[in-house]
């Protein structure tokens, strides 16, 4: 009994030796070089990182790509955190603009300005990841912005200022018909019209909240007038109830993002229009969306042949019929300076008008600090869409919401 | 089909071959070392009950230990997004932390004190509904009736759900134009609910699911205690004369309590400690839907403050053990269970 | 060697309090709590009526699951309470299966699950066997920590297991999943395995060894057989919650092709539009092995859970 144990034993040691140090001894000396790239993108775009992927590994024989897709930004971004800490993070990131706040202050992501040649990007899109003066994404696309789209068969013509809208509105609303659908649960729709009132979410030091103001207030007005005195947008409507409705012609006009387009030319076809969301009345300002993009982050140890072949890699998308490829296929606008003059985009009217919308945009803020603001203005504008708080009492909420948060962070 | 090759089959089969032997050589190695030293060197006769327990002492080392105690050291820092690569260690920064816990507000606005208030909420209102569902259920299936197997296996289908699945279908349902309850309400002429975003109606909404969710366990455990129970006490005391109620009083509940009595502690550790729901539910991630557990969890990854939520994580750990220390003690549970 | 297997202790005698010499009133609520014989056709009626209400509040959201992945893919969201819409399809079933790698997600946590269960088993059989038949040092304190894992919020333990895996070369493995998933259901496992291994009275053991068998071999050749409703039981507690986690395989797959149906349903939910259609067909889908094997199996989970609690 005890020696067959012994021999079990020494049996076990040799199978465990040999399967963990074997691997290692056969490694041939000149492997490609590998990275592993995170992306947030889901369907179509996701198909075009495949396609980006394969077929720059294709090309490269001696780099080797591997693409994961992360279910969502949130995700992306707690899990590279945590890989960070581990020691394992990816090599390349393929995400949105506010990660880079987060990303700087936890010093887990390298600054791109001596590695790219900037200057050939377009300047909203190298201003969203901006921090400390230095650049840290190397821009893929841009926009992501909020724009007016509505159904041509349901009213023929964008309205040009807010009156118009609220007129309009209330003709085409009836039964369970709406003039205008858009989310009401994220105050990404509600920056917009802040800036048509003229406010801001930060000081000019860009870190200290301004929520607590004339404007902001102005705005939830403006909000809650629009469902409870014009009464032109449903009563509850998230992300998917606005989709939904509009995609379904039960509502004329949607707020929504140039990630929409797709799809929604796929279900109207030509019926789609784009424009600018009208102009606010009240100050004959246009309304200012947010402004990103996506973009490519670099993990902060990344050196060497790995950086080098990260280069390459985002050289090649940065390209200019890489870009064109991405206009095509995903209707978004392009980061490259030289491809939004392309014919592509002006002949098409889709594209012009995302783009007319795009260029009274202004770049969202990434500083870790944002955070606290879309959180201190979230519930607030809820409840205001609820009626259950004054426009005053929510901007003063929001302001102390955000001052606490900030605090917080330390 | 997707990606399910017969390259990836032969792939996973092998890895898993793998896995079986690595785990197999490990505790053979384990095994050995232990009964040399124990069993040679000390002549210990205690060497085979350890070396029966060795395996999962050290998969629980792993798994539970050293994760404790790294929470507990992260406890006393103050690690978070601004202090990411190299945070400070120290007790300063521990009992920093653990001021903050009651001090400070968790998420936004909400304080310790309230959330624990709603979590011990939470956890009473659950547990209350799950003993009492669950025994009434029991007690109607407990006697000879036609189409008893069918009840039973149609109202453990809560259970044998996937959680997260059968936690996003209600969410589904708590939708203000599309979900069956406001449907429902509005056909009755009633006016439909804000489940998502009134704070008083998502909490019930967590609840509604987690009530859903958690009686059939009960019911089961209760109908398996009743099925043990003698028919003899009946018959004794319906011949002294006890009224349905003080059956139910004298013998039922005494009976019973050598179940019950781990299935509610049991239910109350998992109440508390529930994730999934009070998470999943809070769409717009309302703080008044906040437990402790969601609350830790958002500090954590949303905020990024983990010193403070290991500090936090701590706090609600030792809530919790207290509590069934206690519960323990005064039911006197220990000897059914653990004796 | 000491013996731990006590008999259980005498149970209380049920004695009804003081009843009274008044005349017995039978209430119609006091009649209901009487089981059995002479219930009233009303009765039973009642019953049976308040027992369908429980069987459809239970399954009524699964119905409805079931008719979103029916649905046509422009009609997910709607007002209609049909279980079977009119026009029903299977296109959600067909994309999922054929689109998306429902399959290897599957495939993926078939196999580690399985392997799961089957270590599960092994390392709680031999652990529970130890705090059953012995007083070691530790053996209190032990049970006792087995307790506590239970409290512990899994949320909080993320951040340092990954951490641990990712040193120990576990992530992205069958292998380290598998560990991670069999030793955390050890806890339970061992204690519902060592409350029937007390009911099993030592003396069967006691003779073997008189008779020159060792520990061990009576272990394999008597106890074991004896527990099998109880190892079921746990084999079948092992198997569905490794089959239903998420936080594990969140933090220990990051590659798309490892991952179990958990990780794999959230990618039919994109960052604003969640494809319901698909994410419903795959549930059903995933739910329908599980719920077999739980229902399969589920009297013996009704008397193994009251294993070693109750002895009548």
């Amino acid at each position: 009994m005890k020696k067959m144990f012994a021999i079990l034993a020494l049996l076990a040691l040799a199978t465990l030796l040999v399967t963990q140090c074997a691997p290692a001894a056969t490694e041939a000396p000149a492997e490609p070089v590998k990275l592993v790239l995170w992306t947030k993108e889901g369907e179509d775009a996701l198909e075009w990182n495949e396609s980006l992927v394969d077929e720059f590994n294709a090309a490269h024989p001696d780099i080797t790509i591997e693409l994961v897709k992360k279910e969502n930004v949130e995700v992306l971004r707690e899990d590279f955190q945590t890989a960070s800490l581990a020691g394992t993070p990816p090599e390349m990131l393929w995400t949105v603009n506010d990660h880079a706040g987060p990303f700087v202050a936890a010093d887990i992501i390298q600054p791109v300005d001596d590695l790219f040649d900037l200057s050939v990007f377009v300047d909203s899109a190298l201003a969203a990841v901006e921090l400390e003066g230095k650049t840290w994404g190397v821009p893929v696309s841009n926009g992501n912005h909020l724009m007016l789209l509505f159904n041509k068969q349901m009213i023929a013509e964008a309205p040009a200022d807010t009156d118009a809208l609220f007129a309009k509105g209330q003709e085409l609303t009836s039964g369970d018909t709406y003039g205008l659908v858009w989310n009401q649960t994220e105050p990404f729709w509600l920056v917009p019209w802040l800036g048509g009132f003229k406010g801001k979410v930060f000081a000019d030091d860009g870190v200290t909240p301004t929520l607590d103001t004339p404007e902001m207030v102005a705005t939830l007005q403006f909000l809650h007038d629009m469902k409870y005195d014009a009464a032109i947008i449903p009563p509850e409507s998230d992300y998917d109830a606005a989709d939904t409705l509009f995609k379904e012609g039960k509502a004329a006009m949607i707020i929504n993002g140039d990630w929409s387009l797709g799809t929604y030319q796929e279900a109207l076809g030509d019926d789609l229009g784009v424009a600018r969301i009208p102009m606010v009345s009240a100050t004959g300002e246009w309304p200012k969306p947010y402004t990103s993009g996506v973009y490519f982050m670099l993990a902060k140890e990344v050196s060497g042949d790995k950086l080098e072949a990260a280069k390459e890699f985002m050289q090649f998308v940065a390209g200019k019929d890489k870009q064109l490829e991405m206009v095509e296929l995903l209707s978004r606008l392009p980061a490259l300076a030289e491809a939004l003059d392309d014919p592509m985009i002006t002949d098409d009217p889709i594209l012009k008008g995302s783009a007319d919308q795009m260029v009274v945009g202004t770049p969202m803020p990434t500083v870790l600090e944002m955070r606290c603001n879309w959180d201190g203005m979230k519930p607030e504008m809820q409840a205001v869409l609820a009626d259950s708080k004054s426009p005053e009492d929510a901007a003063a909420a929001m302001q102390t919401a955000a001052e606490s948060c900030i605090e917080a962070l330390e | 089909m997707g990606a399910l090759t017969g390259e990836v089959i032969a792939r996973s089969l092998g890895q898993i071959g793998g896995m079986v032997f690595f785990t197999l050589a490990g505790a053979l190695i384990l095994e050995v070392s232990i009964y040399l030293i124990l069993g040679r060197v000390f002549s210990s006769k205690y060497t085979l009950p350890y070396m029966l327990i060795a395996p999962a002492a050290v998969g629980l080392a792993l798994l539970v230990v050293y994760p404790i105690g790294y929470e507990v050291r992260l406890a006393f820092s103050n690690m978070s997004l601004r202090h990411f690569r190299d945070p400070t260690f120290g007790l300063a920064q521990g009992i920093d932390n653990l001021r903050s816990v009651f001090t400070k507000p968790v998420l936004k606005q909400a304080m310790f004190f309230p959330v624990l208030g709603r979590t011990i909420l939470w956890t009473g209102v659950n547990v209350a509904f799950h003993v009492i569902g669950g025994m009434i259920l029991a007690l109607l299936l407990n006697r000879p009736m036609r189409g008893r197997g069918l009840y039973r296996t149609l109202i453990v289908f809560p259970w044998a759900i996937p959680q997260v699945i059968a936690v996003l279908a209600w969410r589904g349902e708590f939708h203000f134009e599309y979900g069956f309850l406001n449907v429902m309400l509005r056909g009755l002429g009633l006016e439909a609910v804000q489940w998502m975003t009134d704070p008083f109606w998502n909490f019930a909404a967590a609840c509604i699911t987690n009530i859903w969710l958690g009686i059939p366990f009960m019911m089961v455990i209760i109908l398996g205690g009743l099925q043990s129970i003698s028919r003899e006490f009946y018959e004794a005391a319906e011949i002294d004369g006890a009224s349905g109620w003080q059956q139910f009083r004298s013998i039922t509940l005494p009976l019973l309590q050598p179940v019950l009595t781990p299935a509610i502690v049991l239910g109350v550790i998992w109440t508390f400690n529930n994730f999934n729901v009070p998470y999943l539910i809070n769409r717009m991630e309302l703080e008044t839907t906040d437990i402790l557990v969601t609350a830790l969890f958002r500090a954590a990854f949303e905020y990024n403050r983990y010193g403070f939520s290991a500090a936090f994580a701590m706090v609600s750990f030792a809530i919790l053990f207290v509590f069934a220390v206690v519960y323990i003690r005064v039911s006197g549970g220990l000897q059914g269970v653990y004796e | 060697m000491s013996i731990t297997a006590k008999p259980k202790p005498v149970r209380k005698e049920a004695r009804p309090s003081a009843v009274g010499s008044g005349p017995r009133r039978r209430s119609a609520v006091s009649r209901f709590f009487r089981s059995g014989r002479g219930d009233s056709p009303f009765k039973r009626l009642l019953i049976h009526l308040a027992l369908i209400l429980a069987s459809l509040i239970a399954v009524y959201p699964v119905l409805r699951v079931l008719s979103v992945s029916l649905r046509p893919g422009d009609r997910l969201l709607s007002t209609s309470l049909a279980i079977i819409p009119e026009d029903a399809t299977m296109e959600a079933y067909r994309t999922v299966i054929v689109e998306k790698d429902f399959l290897l997600w599957i495939w993926n946590s078939i196999t580690i699950t399985v392997a799961t269960a089957v270590v599960g088993v092994i390392l709680a059989a031999t652990g529970a066997y130890a705090f059953s038949r012995w007083k070691f040092p530790g053996r209190v304190p032990g049970l006792i920590f087995l307790l506590t894992t239970q409290m512990i919020p899994a949320a909080m333990l993320m951040v340092p297991i990954y951490i641990l895996a990712a040193r120990l070369n576990l992530i992205n493995s069958y292998r380290g999943l598998a560990i991670a998933y069999s030793v955390s259901s050890v806890p339970f496992s061992i204690w519902i395995l060592k409350g029937y291994y007390d009911t099993i009275p030592i003396d069967l053991e006691e003779s073997a060894m008189i008779d020159g068998a060792s520990r061990m071999t009576t272990f394999y050749r008597i106890i074991l057989p004896l527990s099998t409703p109880a190892l079921a039981i746990v084999f079948l507690f092992n198997f569905m919650t490794a089959w239903n986690d998420y936080l594990l395989a969140r933090i220990m797959l990051q590659k798309t092709e490892m991952f179990t149906w958990t990780l794999g349903i959230w990618t039919l939910a994109g960052q604003f539009r969640v494809e319901w259609g698909n994410f419903a067909a795959a549930s059903i889908m995933v739910m329908i092995p599980v719920m077999t094997l739980f229902l399969y199996s589920s009297k013996w989970l009704i008397s193994g859970l009251t294993l070693g609690a109750v002895k009548g």
